[in-house]
């Protein structure tokens, strides 16, 4: 088994893991994982949220490669099936090559879910919680609507905006303004509830959990750069929410 | 009836969250079942006199563990559902009064309620983290039984 294609495998899988919004510490234990079933000495591996280094030895030689990731979006599914294959691997029930074929397809693979159909989970989540937070059944539609404006505008600026907290802070502020224009036009409506559901779709879910995970699994310094991550995205919501309200008043 | 409507929601929106994130289609409605048994326990709570920082907490720890429980029913990584499964419990309308106190210059009454905020997400955070320990104990136990036999 030549050490080139080990080396690829791992760090593809680990790749694809960090990438798409896997915890550091599943990252690393994968790679050492496969390495250790192709029959490597002494694996090491280290993954902070941006970058990935892997070293083992095998007849004699040591090898090391590191790559950086840094570009992260969040799909779940592909990590789902990252996870699938290095398992099969290990156990046994696939060929190096064969693994190492079906990472580079899940790597290459669309999302399961088309973009509209995301825009609109991302509406009915604001509604629903929105609605959750006590609201009545008029805040619904507006809600809905407002969520939808906050996810469209998040793809929006990700094209023109390279900085994640800027593209976070205008989303949320044009959805703030999706509110405040809806409160002007109809006052019947609760201005705090459609402001709660429009922020939803910012919310830094995975970053949160994901430092929790890396945190106890004792990786302390992807746990804090990920809470750092999280901290940042919820002080340009606050900051966002703060200029509606001023106009507000 | 109200109890019946934030079931249907909080299914609905752990639902459309673990849509957001991508989460296989096999695991979709095992995500909004996460969300709505935490919501559950949420609801359900302060009937029995318990404060929202603890609702919280159970709640979360009660997400936390099934989540890992669903992780090894259809075997998949259990971030998948413990996303989603936390979303009815976001304290939404607990930042957004704070940033109001803070806008409208009622300091004091702005940091009580960050402070709120604060405790209610650590909440979440203690609770997921003790679901993750109180999980790994049992399993580590189970194994130990195993090698022993």
């Amino acid at each position: 088994m030549s050490s080139d294609l080990v080396m690829d495998t791992c760090l593809l899988a680990g790749e694809i893991m960090l990438k798409n919004g896997g915890e550091t510490y599943r990252t690393e234990e994968t790679m050492s994982l496969i390495a250790r079933a192709a029959g490597m000495d002494s694996v090491n591996s280290s993954a902070t949220p941006t970058s990935i280094i892997l070293s083992f030895r095998t007849n004699g030689q040591d090898h090391t490669r590191m790559v950086r990731t840094p570009s992260r979006t969040i799909n779940l599914n592909k990590v789902t099936l990252a996870n699938d294959v290095s398992r099969r691997f290990v156990s046994g029930k696939i060929t190096l090559l064969e693994a190492y074929h079906l990472f580079e397809q899940i790597d290459r693979g669309k999302p399961v879910y088309p973009r509209w159909l995301l825009h609109m989970a991302a509406g009915i989540a604001s509604g629903s919680f929105s609605m959750l937070a006590g609201g009545s059944w008029y805040d619904l539609l507006p809600s809905v609507l407002a969520g939808l404006t906050v996810n469209l505008s998040l793809q929006f600026f990700e094209k023109f905006l390279r900085m994640k907290f800027f593209t976070e802070f205008m989303s949320a502020l044009l959805g703030g303004l999706f509110a405040f224009l809806s409160v002007t036009i109809f006052p019947q409506l609760h201005f705090s509830i459609l402001i709660i559901g429009a922020m939803l779709p910012l919310f830094p879910g995975i970053a949160i959990t994901n430092s929790l995970r890396d945190l106890i699994a004792g990786d302390l310094v992807a746990g804090v750069s990920r809470g750092a991550e999280a901290l940042l995205t919820a002080l340009s919501v606050a900051v966002a929410t703060a200029i509606t309200l001023w106009f507000m008043r | 009836m109200v109890l019946l409507k934030g079931l249907g929601l909080s299914l609905l929106s752990s639902m459309a969250w673990g849509l957001l994130f991508n989460v296989p289609v096999r695991t979709l409605l095992a995500c909004g079942f996460a969300g709505l048994t935490g919501w559950l326990v949420f609801a359900l709570l302060p009937l029995f006199g318990a404060e929202v920082i603890l609702c919280t907490f159970v709640a979360a720890t009660v997400v936390s563990m099934l989540s890992q429980m669903l992780s090894i029913w259809l075997r998949v990584p259990s971030t998948n559902f413990s996303v989603a499964g936390i979303i009815p419990l976001v304290p939404g309308s607990l930042a957004y009064k704070a940033m109001l106190a803070f806008v409208n210059g009622e300091y004091i009454n702005g940091l009580t309620l960050g402070m709120q905020t604060a405790m209610v997400a650590g909440a979440i955070a203690s609770g997921l983290i003790l679901g993750i320990s109180v999980f790994t104990i049992w399993r580590e136990t189970r194994h130990a039984r195993k090698r022993a036999q």
